[in-house]
């Protein structure tokens, strides 16, 4: 027993720490949680199994999150002036599977606000993490937001 | 916020006088009343873009869209014939579907009284109907009948529909700009296209021409874009090892590119406000391309296929309702909301025929050029607000479109103007004057 809700305490403060990450804005230290070829995901449709034939809403490699980050920190990123603040808050925090990976599924709420005014993104997680020196690192970041569907205004920042 | 010209309602003759040969009035963009006008002059006359048919293959298949402000279902009937018709009953006006997509099966029903109607729209049956004995009502009398738009037509599977009963056929419409809309199906090996990998929606904080217009505004990226370019560029010298830059660094970095290059392209106009620009930027020849030219020759000859390959048309607009992008498999479905809302709709398209990795490289434009999130596309949701932002208060009342004006040439059907011309911002306010004055 003492085992498992240490395992569910550590998972927990893995999560805890990236939105706090996330909200302090520390791009860096969030892009070292992943592993190299780690994915960050946030499907287009509910229960989408597919990022290569299917649009998504975001479908980053590495790459493409060093490089939103990049563009964060550009003085002319004319839509971040003044840049997005959020307030990441994670619950419901469930270890599906325990293996190598680890497969977590969590709920979130987001509220982000900037120029265009504050809205409230929420939604499920799903992560599955690999066991490293210290902690975890990422494979996937799955963001399932409840209105993916739905009509966005830009999605700038991560979730 | 009141009318912003003075002297009362918008006559033929004041309208008129908001669009000058090289310069525009702000309040085309800013006043409401102006929108109002538009979505009867403008969106109540023109052909627009209602869905593809692709999008609903089988019998009772339906598609909501917009055409104005209007709500209207596509939906294929039991013969196959695809019909557009106001989503709203012939009694008391609810909604018949309120999903995005779906099957209706072999009628239209009611959920409120239950009348059901045939996917034409005629009245099929209400319940009780003895209770109408010895009155006006008149189950063949259109009047109980779902309302059919007045004119509907299919160009190679693109579904248009107009609220008009009378103005210039699709064809004469179109016009030129067919160019674009058949190179999109002749890509295909099979000479057709479909509807695939789902579609992303934004909504943009700006009156609808202001996205029409910078289509083809090629002062702009160098500008508007530069946190994306120099992200991709900085992203590239920082981890590529002497390697290529990759498709997906490739689509963010080509803003980056001169004024010199910009020039370079070819703007072409048409009659209806329609129009392309030639070539930017190319699909990388990599082993899939060879693998889908290959087929393509396989399908068309080797003469045929490389002169399809060669028509390279980036942002093509058809006035004023859509955007294909032929070379990277894009379709983007532009809808007025309000005089400051718009919103944009990405569908990506399969070439029927094509190796699975066409479709997958037009994914991939999609994510990071085109969906809510990309890196690039903020950037321009940002100016066009700022643009509307600024419009709507004092201080200018015109917007100047003096780019190279009146060097663009006649040729054939439209016309050519150079790279950094504002000529298509010209020809389409050219043609919105002509709906808003009722030559159209």
């Amino acid at each position: 027993m003492d085992t498992l809700l240490q395992r569910q305490h550590e998972i927990e403060q893995f999560l805890f720490h990236e939105a706090r990450l996330l909200d302090e804005q520390r791009w860096d230290e969030w892009l070292d949680l992943f592993e190299p070829e780690g994915m960050y995901w946030a499907p287009l449709v509910r229960g989408q199994d597919d990022a290569l034939n299917h649009a998504s809403l975001l479908w980053e490699d590495a790459t493409l999150r060093e490089v939103r980050v990049r563009r964060l920190g550009q003085r002319t990123a004319w839509s971040q002036q003044p840049a997005s603040h959020t307030a990441h808050l994670v619950g419901n925090v469930i270890l599906e599977h325990d293996g190598d990976p680890l497969v977590v599924r969590s709920t979130f709420h987001v509220t982000e606000w900037n120029r265009r005014g504050q809205r409230l993104l929420a939604g499920a997680y799903t992560h599955r993490l690999r066991r490293a020196a210290v902690g975890f690192k990422i494979m996937l970041k799955r963001v399932d937001l409840i209105n993916c569907a739905a009509v966005h205004d830009n999605l700038e920042v991560f979730i | 916020m009141n009318q912003m010209a003075p002297g009362g309602e918008y006559g033929v003759e004041r309208l008129g006088a908001l669009v000058e040969p090289d310069r525009v009035h702000r309040s085309v963009y800013a006043d409401p009343a102006i929108f109002e006008l538009e979505m009867e002059r403008v969106f109540g006359r023109a052909w627009i873009y209602v869905g593809h048919e692709s999008e609903i293959p089988k019998k009772g298949d339906f598609k909501l869209s917009l055409v104005g402000r209007q709500q209207v279902i596509m939906v294929r009937a039991p013969d196959m014939r695809a019909h557009v018709l106001f989503n709203r009953c012939a009694h008391k006006g609810a909604r018949l579907h309120t999903e995005p997509l779906g099957n209706t099966g072999n009628s239209l029903r009611c959920p409120y009284h239950g009348w059901s109607f045939r996917c034409d729209g005629s009245l099929l049956a209400v319940p009780e109907p003895q209770a109408y004995a010895g009155t006006a009502f008149d189950k063949d009398d259109p009047n109980f009948s779902i309302r059919r738009l007045p004119r509907q037509q299919s160009y190679r599977g693109f579904m248009f529909a107009s609220l008009a009963e009378d103005g210039p056929d699709l064809d004469t419409f179109l016009g030129g700009v067919k160019l674009s809309l058949d190179n999109f199906c002749d890509r295909s090996p099979l000479g057709e296209v479909e509807v695939a990998g789902g579609v992303q929606r934004v909504m943009q904080r700006s009156n609808w021409k202001m996205f029409f217009e910078n289509l083809h505004d090629t002062n702009h990226p160098m500008v508007t874009h530069q946190s994306s370019f120099l992200a991709a560029r900085e992203q590239h010298a920082a981890k590529a090892d002497g390697e290529p830059m990759p498709f997906k660094l490739h689509l963010i970095d080509g803003n980056g590119e001169p004024y010199e290059f910009w020039d370079r392209l070819g703007l072409v106009g048409y009659e209806y406000g329609h129009g392309y620009m030639t070539a930017i930027f190319n699909a990388p020849q990599d082993v899939a391309w060879k693998k889908y030219a290959a087929s393509l020759e396989a399908a068309h000859g080797a003469e045929k296929a490389r002169k399809i390959l060669q028509t390279n048309l980036h942002n093509t607009i058809v006035y004023p309702s859509c955007s294909p992008h032929t070379g990277f498999q894009q379709l983007r479905v532009i809808r007025p909301v309000s005089v400051d809302r718009t919103m944009v709709e990405i569908y990506t398209f399969r070439l029927k025929g094509a190796p699975d990795e066409m479709l997958q490289r037009a994914i991939t434009y999609a994510n990071v050029v085109n969906s809510p999130a990309s890196v690039v596309m903020p950037d321009d949701v940002e100016v066009y607000a700022r643009c509307q932002e600024g419009l709507a208060e004092d201080g200018g009342d015109w917007v100047s479109q003096h780019r190279y004006v009146g060097e663009e040439k006649k040729t054939g059907e439209g016309w050519l103007a150079r790279g950094l011309s504002e000529f298509p911002m010209r020809n389409q306010f050219r043609v919105w004057r002509r709906y808003m004055t009722g030559e159209i």
